[in-house]
């Protein structure tokens, strides 16, 4: 059998669904070579009017906060020490870490200089909240790399390594929780510059507190998603108890963050809110559909728990949070004389990236020891939620 | 007349009651930055305006307004150009210090710096800085205030060229210079200094007879851009350490709970072990 | 210019009518705005608002080709609200002046006219002498022959109701601008008129520019800072070119080209130097004598002298009518061999563009001397010609342009500026100068060798030195002229070869030479004049009298002995131009119009000195078509002449290719925009303004365009009966249909700057104007025509 013909029978042997996703990430490469090859102008409909599209819009301010599940668990389990939760934390490290490795990348493309990204570092502007979110991002991802070699360091059983790491373990929880926090709000803090120019139903002075909050909710949200595929898809255990605790805390987390958005928008805004029907309706979509409907339902389940109807709260959150982003940094600013619409080889990088995403995952999770159960199920007092 | 004073901080002010719309300053400024002329085709914008927009190409734009208001016709025109803000957005935002607001007046641009981020451009309130779409490693461009010529106590090309409309000089002359003749003449200005307060103040100050919102000029914030992102910047460090201390204290607290909770187990089990022992015994 | 552009600034009322200084002089509006700083109120006149209009405090809009009507209401208004600076009038004007009886005015026509010969026989356009020779007058301007009485029953033809009539001016807007700037005639209030084409570019264009000064005679704004009649010069050196002789009928300094009737130098002086029996005018022209001898010795030098009338014999004589327009007839009709275009297009530029082309076609050979390959010097490439059925064989001879050389430019001002060359031209091309210094050595050489009648060419004094070019310093030199011997004048003595110091001391019998007598005190002992470049001005009125230099002899408004009352004080003495010192017995400020005392002291001149007569004339004898202004229609015009039976100018022949059948409904016109210059050549080829303006248009109001189904930017054809053009159409609402005699009538305005060469191209305007001039400029009839326009063209 040649090699050939071995390689051709491994790919063969894959589900359809990863085989589309390495077709996937085939494709977005190609286009980000294109992209490289013939420059941002030609290859994408950026404009000096629209100088930011859907890669800053999705690759980066949607996917850091997709990604918040990791430093949001990590605190739950380590220093609420809500400890029945840690079978969900290696996944959501590696989620994290996937994410952020892959905002990374993202930015690189994006960059019109990517050869001089690295001046971030020596070239240091406190006034700027981009300064500040490459910094973070940079420590964080670190963060997230070092956490994640404790599977990598289980698998090859470098005993230790594991033991170095286990010993770091709380220390890292810490910081990354707080470069999180100073980060998720940073992305914020961009689009707090944007005085005049994104509409009011969006802009106000808390875009940085809301932006965290929000992540918060997304990065839980995006771990139930997760667990509820691992189980349905790669045969992993059945992890529906443990996420009945971790949804006991998204109503408030999401109740919280509706009270301040609402508050903060009659009371902070100060300019008319309803005054262009496209904006009312995009803003009625993001926070009906997007928020306060996931907000009942998750209110509701610490009655009824149902695996779906759980799956289906996190994604409209989910659903939520990226609206929300996108309405920030492209709808709420657009022009309706010129309207921006990402090109194909903007759209087939992005694409790619959620694949490289997806496949790296799969890939991690089959080769890596990262559901690995080994503490007991726990009775840990949570706040109770009252509906009254 | 006021003229050039390197020593001190130096703006334009921009009286389009006596712009012709000539465009004699847009010509000079592509001959002084040897700047690509751009494909336009017919007009395309009111009146003659061309090109569109301020561009890579087009660090100034003479935009045309053609209405009519009280059955009269207006025909006016607008001088776009970089607004050298006092505390400029562009400058708070790049993470790299790509943009400088220098002494003289100009906000310069050292495009070794730049990563292309772009950030200045959505900062930008005055929406000035442009990108070079043409290229493959594309820098920011704008008008930086002829600051080449301002060092040599030249004033700016585009000023240079105006007959009419335009004067340069240090700060205070030009802001009195603007008061003067809104005092001199109540009936042909509208009373306010566009550019005085706009973003917290800037370098370009215009008078005008018809309200700025019919001339085509953005509505502003008064406050200075970067004022707006730095209470949430200055936090950061507090922030760092509040949520960092806060959630190592209660690690501890929790875990220390929880390390009790373990001796005490651990006691039990070790009295429970001894005493299954013993049993096995 | 009367005045100059500085003087701008002293202006209380501006008029801007036929003329678009925002975008075409651009410059100037330095010194309105300086004006308008002061309080001057800024008035537009034109068929569009333009961006002139955007800067006026009124906006009058008038149907192209009626400013008679629209000055003759303004006229009339002055006369019937005794608006006149009356002493001034009386004093300054011919207005007290009596009319030979048999003058009269019928019907649209003067006395004299042959109708078949498009001419007027002028014998009553005369005053009444006494038996001395001495003209009548009635000071108190009540004699019904009196001017002022003839003009007021003219003009009283002229009421609102009819003057809006046939402009279309709504009359609100017209009473604004006649309010306005009929106010200023009050001796310290000046208005000062800028115009330009839109005046001067119809078959009554002369008449259009008296019909300026009299209104400003009337106020008393000649001769006064910030008054005056200001012709926006066009090209830069266009003023220098005419002082110089661009014209065919004139010599350098505005001396007659002599005609056949002309047979010797005392029969060229006897029909050309104007003489006077009032011992009160300067009658400067009564110097022709002197400037015509010291131009022959300029020009043959020694070989000139009394024995042969200073080689008069050896200049040209005209017979006929050598204007643009019959040249190009000529050339149409194939009586050319060749032609030489040294910076012009006419390809382009002409009237009747298509029929100049065709012509084209029939020449032997053609040069054209330019910084750019000009459609002209392709001409055998414009759409339509088949190159194949074309002989002519072309030369293009690369020029140098202005920057590139040395010289002096005048200015609409009169101020003769030196500039200095500031680069060497790119490759081959070569200065004017040079290249015609090469022609005419080769000239001479050839005429030396086997020439008929040889002696103009091989005697002409023709030496600039041994360097590459022709030494500009010396041509300089030689036109403000030098003593060909030693001479005692005015008890001063001077040396042979020295510079004359001005054209007073100039002789007629061949002491002195003088290429151009105006020049005359531009380059003298002292040195070049024209290089001066001093910013002190002693009485703050910005004249810069050590700035350059400015004709005649430095003087910078002109008739400025008008600017003062009868004492010799200024009639506004906080602008005063002159004043006389009573003690020191001399005039300050200003060089004034000669050096006489005031009018109410022995020995004095008067003030319009220029002016056989020494009045400036209300009425005036020496045009063409009438002594009064009087309205007449283009000849292509979509109203009937409500003002008489006379339709159009009866002293214009109209040509073959008009059509005023109805067929062609709307009012053509023609302009220029800031971001181009005339004909395209030199500013077509420039990305920059390319740029700013990239393709051909026209402009209509949003009422035409709803008719025609025409939007913004829609190809649209327009059409006369000469010719065909395609372009981009332009919706706006600066043009606007007007009413005339109760009819909606439509103009339809273009740029002309366009043509099929360079790197932006169009379709010239010019496909569609009418080769037919002004009765005594015969400058073509560029503004006003009939044309249709209809959605759509080959190229949309
Ligand atoms: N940018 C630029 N400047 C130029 C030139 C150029 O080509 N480009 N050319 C130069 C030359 S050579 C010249 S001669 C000057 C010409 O200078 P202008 O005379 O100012 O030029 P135009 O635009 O031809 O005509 C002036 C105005 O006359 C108006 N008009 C048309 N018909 C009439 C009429 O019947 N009555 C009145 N009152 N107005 C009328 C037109 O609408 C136009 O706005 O400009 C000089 N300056
Ligand atoms: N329809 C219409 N037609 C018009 C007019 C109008 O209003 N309407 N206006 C008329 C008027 S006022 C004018 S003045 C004419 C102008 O008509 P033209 O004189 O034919 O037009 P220009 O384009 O000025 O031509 C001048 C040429 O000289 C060249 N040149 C510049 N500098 C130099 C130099 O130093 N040496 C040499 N040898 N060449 C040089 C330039 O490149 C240019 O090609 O057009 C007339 N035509
Ligand atoms: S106008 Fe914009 S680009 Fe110019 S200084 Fe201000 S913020 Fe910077
Ligand atoms: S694009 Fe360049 S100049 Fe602009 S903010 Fe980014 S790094 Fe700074
Ligand atoms: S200051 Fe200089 S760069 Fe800026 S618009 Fe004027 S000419 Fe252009
Ligand atoms: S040069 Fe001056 S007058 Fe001309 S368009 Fe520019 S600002 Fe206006
Ligand atoms: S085009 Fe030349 S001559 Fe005319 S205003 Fe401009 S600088 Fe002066
Ligand atoms: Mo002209």
């Amino acid at each position: 059998m040649s090699a050939a013909r071995s390689i051709s029978n491994e790919f063969n042997s894959y589900h359809w669904f990863v085989k589309l996703m390495m077709m996937l990430v085939v494709v977005g490469a190609v286009s980000a070579i294109i992209r490289f090859v013939f420059g941002l102008g030609a290859t994408t409909n950026l404009s000096d009017r629209y100088p930011w599209g859907l890669w800053v819009s999705f690759d980066i301010v949607t996917a850091v906060p997709l990604a918040a599940g990791a430093f949001t668990l990590g605190a739950i389990v380590h220093c609420f020490n809500i400890k029945k939760l840690e079978p969900l934390v290696r996944p959501a490290i590696v989620t994290g870490f996937l994410g952020y490795s892959l905002v990374c990348v993202g930015l690189l493309v994006d960059l019109g200089q990517p050869h001089k990204g690295w001046h971030v570092l020596i070239h240091w502007n406190l006034q700027s909240p981009m300064f500040e979110v490459a910094m973070c991002v940079l420590a964080y991802t670190t963060v997230l790399f070092i956490e994640f070699l404790a599977p990598v360091a289980e698998k090859f059983g470098w005993k230790l390594s594991i033991r170095v790491l286990r010993w770091f373990e709380l220390p890292l929880v810490i910081l990354a929780a707080s470069i999180s926090t100073l980060h998720q709000s940073s992305l914020w803090t961009f689009f707090v510059i944007a005085v005049d120019k994104l509409h009011n139903l969006w802009y106000n002075p808390l875009l940085p507190l809301l932006f965290f909050m929000s992540a918060i909710c997304a990065g839980i949200c995006i771990i139930i998603l997760e667990a509820i595929s691992c189980h349905k898809w790669m045969g992993q255990p059945n992890e529906d108890e443990l996420l009945a605790t971790l949804i006991k805390i998204l109503p408030w987390t999401i109740g919280a963050y509706i009270i301040v958005r609402i508050l903060s928008m009659i009371f902070l805004g100060g300019r008319p809110v309803f005054d262009t029907p496209v904006m009312t309706w995009l803003f009625a979509v993001e926070m009906g559909v997007g928020f306060i409907l996931p907000f009942i339902m998750f209110s509701r389940m610490s009655i009824q728990n149902n695996v779906r109807f759980m799956g289906s709260a996190a994604a409209l959150l989910i659903f939520g949070v990226i609206m929300n982003r996108f309405n920030v940094s492209m709808f709420g600013m657009m022009d309706p004389n010129e309207i921006y619409f990402p090109s194909m080889i903007e759209s087939l990088v992005t694409l790619g990236i959620i694949a490289a995403h997806i496949l790296l995952f799969v890939v991690i999770a089959r080769h890596f020891p990262i559901f690995e159960h080994h503490t007991e199920p726990e009775e840990h007092p949570l706040p109770a939620y009252s509906r009254s | 007349m006021s003229k050039v004073n390197i020593k001190k901080g130096n703006v334009f002010l921009i009286d389009l009651t006596k712009c012709t719309g000539c465009r004699g300053c847009m010509v000079a400024c592509k001959q002084w930055n040897q700047l690509q002329a751009e494909e336009t085709d017919f007009f395309s914008g009111e009146g003659y305006q061309n090109p569109r927009s301020t561009s890579e190409h087009t660090f100034t734009l003479i935009k045309f307004r053609e209405y009519e208001k009280n059955g009269k016709i207006e025909f006016s025109f607008y001088k776009e150009m970089c607004m050298h803000c006092d505390d400029p957005a562009c400058v708070s935002v790049c993470p790299v210090n790509a943009f400088v607001k220098t002494p003289e007046g100009p906000v310069i641009y050292e495009s070794d710096l730049c990563i292309g981020c772009r950030f200045c451009m959505i900062g930008c309130p005055f929406n000035m800085a442009k990108y070079e779409w043409s290229k493959k490693l594309p820098l920011v461009k704008k008008c930086d205030g002829c600051y080449s010529r301002i060092k040599e106590g030249l004033e700016p090309a585009c000023v240079t060229a105006c007959a009419t409309a335009m004067d340069y000089g240090p700060h205070d002359e030009i802001l009195k210079m603007a008061q003067q003749r809104l005092k001199q003449f109540p009936d042909r200005y509208l009373d306010k200094i566009y550019g005085k307060d706009e973003a917290g103040g800037t370098g370009v100050f215009y008078l005008t007879s018809e309200p700025f919102e019919e001339l085509g000029f953005d509505t502003v914030t008064k406050r200075a851009l970067p004022s707006y992102t730095w209470p949430a910047l200055s936090l950061v460090p507090a922030t760092f350490l509040t949520v960092g201390a806060g959630l190592s204290a209660l690690t501890w607290i929790t875990n220390r709970r929880e390390r009790i909770e373990k001796e005490k187990n651990e006691k039990l089990d070790k009295q429970n072990s001894t005493e299954s022992k013993e049993e096995q015994i | 210019m009367t005045n100059h552009w500085n003087d701008i600034q002293h202006s209380d009322v501006i008029l801007c009518i036929g003329s678009n200084p925002a975008e075409n002089h651009p410059i100037s509006f330095k010194y309105i705005n300086k004006a308008i700083d002061k309080g001057a109120k800024l008035l537009s006149v034109d068929p569009r608002f333009t961006r002139t209009s955007s800067m006026a405090d009124h906006f009058a809009q008038l149907r192209a080709g009626t400013d008679i009507s629209f000055i003759g209401g303004m006229i009339n208004y002055i006369l019937e609200n005794n608006l006149i600076h009356k002493e001034y009038v009386v004093n300054y004007t011919n207005a007290a002046f009596l009319i030979n009886e048999d003058f009269e005015f019928k019907d649209g026509v003067f006395s004299g006219l042959d109708a078949a010969s498009f001419s007027y026989e002028k014998d009553s356009w005369t005053y009444q002498f006494d038996s001395d020779g001495k003209v009548l007058r009635d000071d108190s301007l009540k004699d019904p022959r009196c001017v002022y009485q003839l003009m007021k029953k003219h003009y009283s033809r002229y009421t609102m109701e009819k003057v809006c009539e046939i402009t279309g001016t709504d009359r609100k807007n017209y009473m604004a601008v006649v309010e306005t700037f009929c106010s200023t005639g009050r001796p310290d209030k000046a208005a000062t008129i800028m115009y330009a084409m839109g005046t001067t570019q119809h078959t009554y264009g002369t008449q259009n520019v008296r019909s300026y000064a009299m209104l400003q005679l009337l106020l008393g704004n000649v001769g006064i800072a910030g008054g005056g009649i200001n012709a926006l010069r066009g090209e830069s050196n266009v003023q220098g070119s005419t002082d110089y002789a661009l014209l065919y009928h004139i010599l350098p300094g505005y001396l007659a080209v002599p005609t056949y009737a002309n047979t010797n130098l005392a029969e060229y002086l006897t029909r050309w130097t104007p003489t006077t029996t009032d011992t009160q005018s300067a009658n400067w022209w009564g110097n022709t004598p002197k400037y015509m001898v010291s131009l022959l010795k300029a020009y043959w030098g020694d070989v000139a002298t009394r024995e042969n009338d200073f080689c008069f014999d050896y200049l040209p004589k005209r017979s006929g009518n050598y204007s643009y327009i019959k040249l190009m007839e000529r050339m149409q009709r194939g009586e050319f061999d060749g032609l030489v275009n040294m910076g012009t297009n006419p390809i382009v530029g002409g009237a009747d563009s298509n029929a100049i082309g065709k012509g084209l076609d029939k020449l032997k050979w053609m040069v054209s001397v330019d910084l750019w390959e000009t459609d002209t010097s392709v001409f055998w490439r414009r759409p339509g010609a088949d190159p194949k059925t074309i002989d002519t064989e072309v030369f293009l001879l690369p020029a140098a342009s202005s920057v590139e050389k040395e010289g002096s430019v005048s200015n609409s001002g009169r101020w003769a500026q030196w500039r200095y060359k500031a680069i060497n031209p790119p490759g081959h091309a070569e200065s004017d100068a040079f290249i015609i210094d090469q022609w005419v050595k080769k000239l001479k050489e050839l005429y030396a060798k086997d020439g008929v009648y040889p002696g103009p060419i091989t005697d002409l004094d023709w030496n600039y030195g041994d360097g590459h070019e022709p030494d500009i310093d010396m041509v300089a030199r030689e036109c403000n002229g030098q003593f060909t011997k030693d001479m005692v004048i005015k008890g001063k003595s001077y040396k042979k070869g020295e510079q004359v110091p001005s054209f007073a001391f100039l002789q007629a019998d061949g002491s002195t030479t003088s290429g151009n007598w105006l020049y005359c005190n531009s380059y003298t002992e002292k040195g070049n004049m024209m290089k001066r470049r001093s910013l002190e001005d002693p009485s703050g009125m910005e004249n810069y009298h050590n700035w350059a230099w400015c004709w005649p002899v430095n003087r910078r408004i002109l008739y400025n002995r008008a600017s003062v009352d009868l004492n010799g004080k200024p009639w506004n003495s906080k602008k005063p131009v002159i004043a006389w010192n009573k003690i020191s017995r001399k005039w300050e400020g200003d060089i004034p119009d000669g050096g006489w005392p005031p009018m109410n002291e022995e020995g004095t001149k008067s003030p319009f000195i220029m002016i056989p007569e020494g009045f400036a004339r209300l009425f005036a004898s020496g045009l063409a078509d009438g002594p009064f202004p009087e309205h007449y229609e283009p000849m292509e015009s979509p109203a009937i002449n409500a003002m008489s039976a006379q339709q159009c100018n009866p002293a214009v022949m109209a040509p073959d290719n008009l059509d005023n059948s109805g067929k062609y409904p709307y009012v053509g016109t023609t302009y220029r925009v800031s971001e181009h210059w005339q004909a395209g050549a030199m500013t077509r080829n420039l990305p920059w303004l390319v740029e700013l303006v990239p393709d051909m248009f026209v402009e209509i109001s949003h009422e035409l365009a709803k008719k025609k189904g025409l939007q913004n930017g829609d190809m649209a054809t327009v059409t006369t009966v000469r010719g065909t053009i395609e372009a981009r159409t332009l919706v706006t609402g600066r043009l606007k249909p007007m009413v005339i005699s109760g009819k909606i009538v439509e103009h339809v305005g273009m740029p002309w700057h366009w043509g099929f060469n360079g790197l932006s191209t169009g379709a010239s305007a010019n496909t569609l104007t009418a080769a037919v001039g002004c009765a005594n400029t015969t400058i073509p009839e560029y503004k006003a025509f009939l044309c249709d326009i209809e959605k759509g063209g080959s190229q949309s």
